[in-house]
């Protein structure tokens, strides 16, 4: 039941209407002076500052979770900050510079983050195809195996990370793994045979990032799916019906209808995929076996690796961190961009 | 919402937050004490012990008899608890540095390779503990090159405490049916061996040429006559582009790419499996009957599964030179020392423990339960190795080499770092350019070696 404030009908638009403003604030309607608790009430009402001092909270967590972390990367990234001025032996010192094009001349940052591009190339487009797909299929299914369907989904973005991660190497591994011992069985016709039978799929960058890949997609796209049928929910159905009814079939009806209204959610998940697939970590360090193989490397082991490998080198990882970061501004960026003037926002 | 409510809700709101952002403020790194807390007899509340490895039931009973002798010799520690944790080797780097870090969940007496410590005193991760070695009775016993190898600038960082050395593991029963009378002693006859055991077993491997092992590999680059790296007057030279270390990475190469004697998951992995795993891959394959001859220590045997088959039969051999002179390869001279960590509080409790789980009678039965060579120079002559498992790597330990593998820089260049020979030999395995891949290693281990960074 909503009150309404002080004898305006129905108003839902600010609580910070005329209360007792005749008097200057500091006498209620019947004359009494008002408590400092009181004061302050019609303080927040009139200067419209409730919706502000509720966002304090989050804020400060930000602030102090995310924002001061990265000032503080941000200034080691100019320093030589190793272990001996971590542990307060010898003095930091400012290098300019010198992080950064020390990254940039480094081959193996460059091998490293042609893996992550083309990885990424491949996820992205994957993730959402598969997502969007279930998505449909989630939105035609009747109520009970919609739920089963979409339960089953969630469990797989629920899994977590390593969990998964160590049950899919499991499953690959060449002795005695269930994959290998399937395509091997598998007629030659098709691409089986006995060669595939002690196939070895983490130390190779192809194989590796298959897996990967696999990996990724199926931990990533319940997420995709549940946001894309949210946004088809919300598509009046007299849109496909008339669409049908003259006579378009159904990938016409995707493209011409359902994709141009679903543009807002798409323009989300994209920018969501290309952060987060960009920086994967966890699937790809379990995968490839910790540090060991330096040419399977990306960007994010790339970084763990200057900054926790010996001798650790905390200043170096910190600028990588903001090439890294760099790279993924101009990236979503760009697609912002590309998409606004494709009206994807208005 | 009431006039009254809103005001309340919101300062509890803030409250909360203001709370939540004190909470959350980071705490300092402790500043280490070097090695100026000695003298106190204050007995500490715990001493953290990390050891490396997986967890062994027969360590622990030893670990669980020294702590008894040392409550037992040092009185006022009676209600000290003594804690092991178990590191795997291939993370240690990274949890003392982690350690030192975060001041948080740093041992107090470390154990690290022999090859560890040079570079982490550098780094200053280990107390300088000078005074009480020097004053320690045992200290004229220990293995003179070992003790020197834990000195830096005259000070000592570390006291070994038991010697290893690799050799090749095989069966004797195999050996009998596949009509081998003598062990190889020459790279030719591994590999005519291998090849007459893989007949006579198919579906094992013959030998397991993995990458990730440098201070294996280094007994093949030893063997042919050359050497990894050389040090003159303070700077390092790489070899890996002479013509006998190009002649042993092609060999060892060869052995997957030719002869076939090694499977391909082999390549990129240590002799446990995968980095970071503390049993399975070569070890599991050797112990289950999958692979006929395995190159490691005599402590591979604590890491061995429990369904291990024809353990009666397990013998071993030194690894062959290329052409058996000198007799056997030089092998990596590695081993363990016991450290204390720069940021314990109470450095003579550490010491005090050290020196019992250090001495004669203890690090003997240590090193004879567990398949490694004590440190004491009395001990080592004394012991007759002469069963079937154990000869063959007393036998390889009189061939014992050290550098290049104790720089200072070594651990970065190698399983630190940049894996440099592991990941040269893995291109290699996978077909890259001979010439130019190898090339591109001799340079980059010179530079590491002499720097510490590629570039």
């Amino acid at each position: 039941m909503v009150r309404t404030v002080n004898g305006q009908p129905g108003s839902l638009r600010s609580p910070a209407g005329p209360t007792s403003g005749g008097r200057g604030g500091r006498h209620s309607a019947s004359g009494r002076p008002l408590t400092s608790q009181q004061r302050f009430a019609v303080w927040i009402r009139r200067h419209r500052v409730a919706p502000y001092l509720l966002l304090v909270p989050s804020i400060a967590l930000i602030g102090v979770l995310v924002l001061y972390p990265t000032v503080q990367i941000g200034v080691i990234s100019f320093q030589n900050y190793g272990l001996q001025q971590e542990i307060g032996t010898l003095p930091t010192q400012w290098v300019g510079f010198g992080n950064y094009s020390q990254i940039l001349h480094d081959p193996e940052f460059w091998l490293s983050l042609r893996i992550s591009l083309i990885s990424a190339v491949v996820m992205v487009p994957l993730t959402l195809v598969v997502g969007t797909l279930v998505g449909l299929l989630l939105s035609r299914l009747g109520p009970r195996m919609a739920a089963f369907v979409s339960s089953v989904a969630t469990l797989a973005w629920a899994t977590p990370a390593v969990s998964a991660s160590v049950v899919f190497v499991w499953l690959a591994t060449p002795d005695g793994g269930v994959v290998d011992w399937f395509l091997s069985k598998w007629p030659s016709w098709l691409g089986g045979g006995a060669h595939w039978a002690a196939f070895s799929w983490t130390n190779a960058a192809l194989p590796a990032y298959t897996l990967i890949t696999i990996l990724v997609v199926w931990s990533g796209f319940p997420f995709v799916a549940v946001s894309v049928l949210a946004g088809l929910r919300t598509i009046p159905s007299e849109l496909h019906e008339s669409a049908r009814v003259d006579g378009a079939s159904g990938w016409r009806i995707f493209w011409k209808v359902t994709f141009p209204l679903l543009k807002p959610i798409f323009l989300v998940l994209v920018l969501l995929s290309i952060i987060w697939d960009f920086g994967v970590f966890t699937q790809v360090y379990i995968v490839i076996g910790e540090l060991g193989q330096r040419d399977l490397y990306n960007l994010g082991i790339y970084e763990y690796a200057n900054a926790f490998n010996m001798p650790p080198e905390y200043g170096l990882a910190s600028a990588g961190a903001f090439i890294l970061t760099i790279i993924l501004l101009i990236l979503t960026v760009g697609y912002v961009r590309a998409s606004v003037r494709q009206g994807a926002l208005r | 919402m009431g006039l009254r409510k809103t005001p309340a809700a919101l300062v509890a709101f803030g409250a909360a937050a203001a709370l939540a952002i004190a909470g959350c403020s980071s705490s300092s790194s402790n500043t280490p004490s070097a090695g100026s807390s000695s003298g106190s007899s204050n007995a500490p509340a715990s001493i953290t012990v990390w050891r490396m490895g997986g967890s062994v039931p027969s360590e622990v009973a030893w670990m669980n008899g020294v702590t008894a002798q040392f409550k037992q010799q040092f009185p006022q520690y009676k209600n000290t608890k003594i804690n092991v944790d178990w590191i795997p080797w291939t993370s240690r780097t990274t949890d003392w540095n982690n350690a030192l870090a975060s001041g948080k969940n740093a041992p107090d007496i470390t154990e690290l390779g022999n090859t560890d410590t040079p570079t982490e005193a550098s780094l200053g991760v280990l107390a300088n503990i000078s005074s009480y070695v020097n004053s320690w009775s045992n200290k004229s016993g220990l293995i003179a090159g070992e003790l020197a190898n834990d000195n830096q600038n005259g000070n000592d960082y570390a006291v070994p405490w038991f010697g290893g050395v690799r050799g090749i593991w095989y069966r004797t029963d195999q050996f009998q049916k596949a009509g081998i009378t003598s062990t190889p002693t020459t790279w030719a006859d591994l590999v005519t061996d291998a090849q007459k055991l893989m007949k006579t077993f198919p579906g094992t491997y013959g030998i397991d040429a993995i990458t990730d092992d440098s201070n294996a590999f280094a007994s093949f680059i030893w063997g042919s006559g050359g050497q990894i790296a050389t040090q003159s007057g303070g700077k390092w030279t790489a070899d890996l582009t002479s013509p006998q270390d190009e002649a042993a990475i092609k060999w060892y190469v060869s052995l997957y790419r030719t002869y076939h004697l090694s499977p391909s998951q082999y390549i990129g992995q240590t002799e446990l499996g995968p980095t970071g795993s503390t049993a399975g891959g070569a070890n599991t394959d050797f112990a289950l009957g999958k692979l006929d001859m395995y190159i490691d220590g005599p402590w591979a045997s604590a890491e061995f599964p429990k369904n291990a088959t024809d353990k009666a039969n397990w013998a071993s051999f030194p690894i062959p030179s290329q052409n058996g002179t000198p007799v056997t390869a030089p092998v990596f001279a590695g081993g363990s020392d016991l450290a204390v960590f720069a940021t314990s509080k109470n450095q003579q409790a550490d010491w005090d423990l050290i020196s019992v789980m250090d001495n004669e009678s203890n690090s003997l039965t240590f090193a004879n339960s567990q398949g490694f060579f004590p440190p004491y120079t009395s001990e080592l002559s004394n012991q007759a190795y002469t069963g079937q498992l154990m000869s063959g790597f007393a036998k390889a330990a009189s061939n014992a080499q050290l550098a290049p593998l104790n720089a200072k820089n070594w651990a970065t260049a190698d399983t630190g770092k940049y894996f440099i020979i592991p990941d040269m030999l893995k291109a290699l395995m996978n077909g890259a350019p001979f010439q130019s891949t190898v090339a591109a290693a001799n340079s980059q281990l010179q530079q590491v070696l002499n720097t510490g960074t590629e570039s």
